[in-house]
């Protein structure tokens, strides 16, 4: 992260919010288009279902949850596969380094990274957990769902909203006026 | 095959936008939730009020596919619930795990192989979950357009509505940032 004295967003290396906004609002458009609702967390089940083929494929056939999402050779692996891309080739033309703790975990918890690796993915088991359970996550269901202004997104994203600012509190504590930068 | 060519590119312009907005970044997001930086609730919420506005043309010309996702006050509120503790301790929703995974963070690699794990937990009892949390309170596919009648008059509802929210964001979330400067 860069030393900033300032909070001049110019200086900033990201994007300003309304450039990228009206940016991936076109993206989305082009998939609603092109494909559909646009969907991330269905790309994991479509990745676990090309796996689970391979080792059992009795298995997959048995599951309504992998029976209802198709398998890797499908628009929803490309898509999360082409995200990586797009990751990918992001940060190689990005001057900001990536840090595998961030700054603020690391003020908070220390530097081990085991701890921040296991708490990732404790809140990656989470995540696509409950975004199998609504239905979505928060680009299948906020993002494509509000775009078609359904209740479900609109009541799903304020609660998602609540809930991790009351759990970034409670994991980060009171906020030192150091990492406010 | 060109589905899976549109899948691919259109994923590939999502990532790159999301990474160069900073919603990859775990501190980003870790501050967006403790109201210091407001730059990717903003983001999220004025894509959504632009792609409403996009897509209520898109369909007045017929072009695309749309699918609402049905509402179960109890699937989606408990799923809401869960996904937002998730949210909040790793600062990685799904899809920005795949662009951050690309990135090369290692804590999103491991968010990564959780989702994997919790996709793996939910798929293997979905049979047992979906009657009883899904089915019981399951509402139906229902929108802001059927409770105001017309279709415009809900985009306009859903624009004013995240523009007020971005408003406040930019208002509450800023005036942290302020004192902090001071201080």
């Amino acid at each position: 992260m860069q030393k900033k004295q300032t909070s001049t967003s110019s200086k900033s290396p990201y994007w300003g919010w309304l450039p990228a906004s009206f940016a991936l609002a076109g993206i989305v458009l082009f998939v609603f288009a092109t494909f559909g609702p646009p969907a991330s967390s269905s790309g994991f089940v479509s990745t676990l279902k090309g796996w689970i083929e391979w080792i059992a494929p009795g298995y997959t056939a048995s599951k309504a949850h992998y029976r209802m999402i198709p398998g890797p050779a499908s628009w929803l692996f490309a898509f999360v596969v082409g995200m990586a891309i797009g990751g990918f080739v992001g940060g190689r033309t990005f001057p900001v380094p990536v840090r595998d703790v961030p700054r603020i975990w690391e003020a908070r918890f220390g530097k081990s990274r085991l701890r921040r690796y296991a708490a990732t993915f404790v809140g990656g088991f989470l995540i696509l957990f409950a975004s199998r359970l609504a239905g979505g996550c928060t680009l299948g269901l906020f993002i494509s769902g509000s775009t078609q202004l359904a209740i479900s997104a609109l009541y799903f994203g304020v609660l998602i909203f609540v809930f991790a600012m009351l759990t970034a509190r409670v994991v980060y504590g009171p906020v030192r006026k150091e990492d406010r930068e | 095959m060109t589905k899976i060519l549109l899948g691919l590119f259109s994923g590939i312009a999502f990532g790159f936008v999301i990474q160069r907005v900073g919603a990859t970044n775990a501190e980003k997001l870790a501050k967006a939730h403790l109201m210091i930086e407001s730059a990717i609730p903003k983001f999220m919420l004025a894509t959504v009020a632009l792609s409403a506005v996009g897509l209520l043309g898109l369909t007045a010309v017929g072009v695309g596919r749309t699918l609402v996702i049905p509402t179960s006050i109890m699937a989606t509120g408990l799923g809401a619930i869960i996904f937002g503790i998730g949210w909040g301790l790793a600062g990685y929703c799904p899809g920005t795990t795949w662009a951050a995974v690309g990135e090369g963070r290692m804590d999103a690699v491991f968010a990564m192989l959780g989702g994997f794990a919790g996709t793996a937990v939910f798929a293997h009892f979905h049979e047992a979950l979906i009657p009883l949390l899904y089915d019981p309170t399951f509402v139906g596919g229902i929108t802001l357009a059927d409770w105001v009648g017309s279709r415009p008059i809900a985009v306009v509802l859903l624009v004013a509505l995240f523009s007020a929210c971005i408003v406040v964001i930019g208002k509450l979330w800023g005036r942290n940032k302020e004192a902090s400067g001071e201080a």
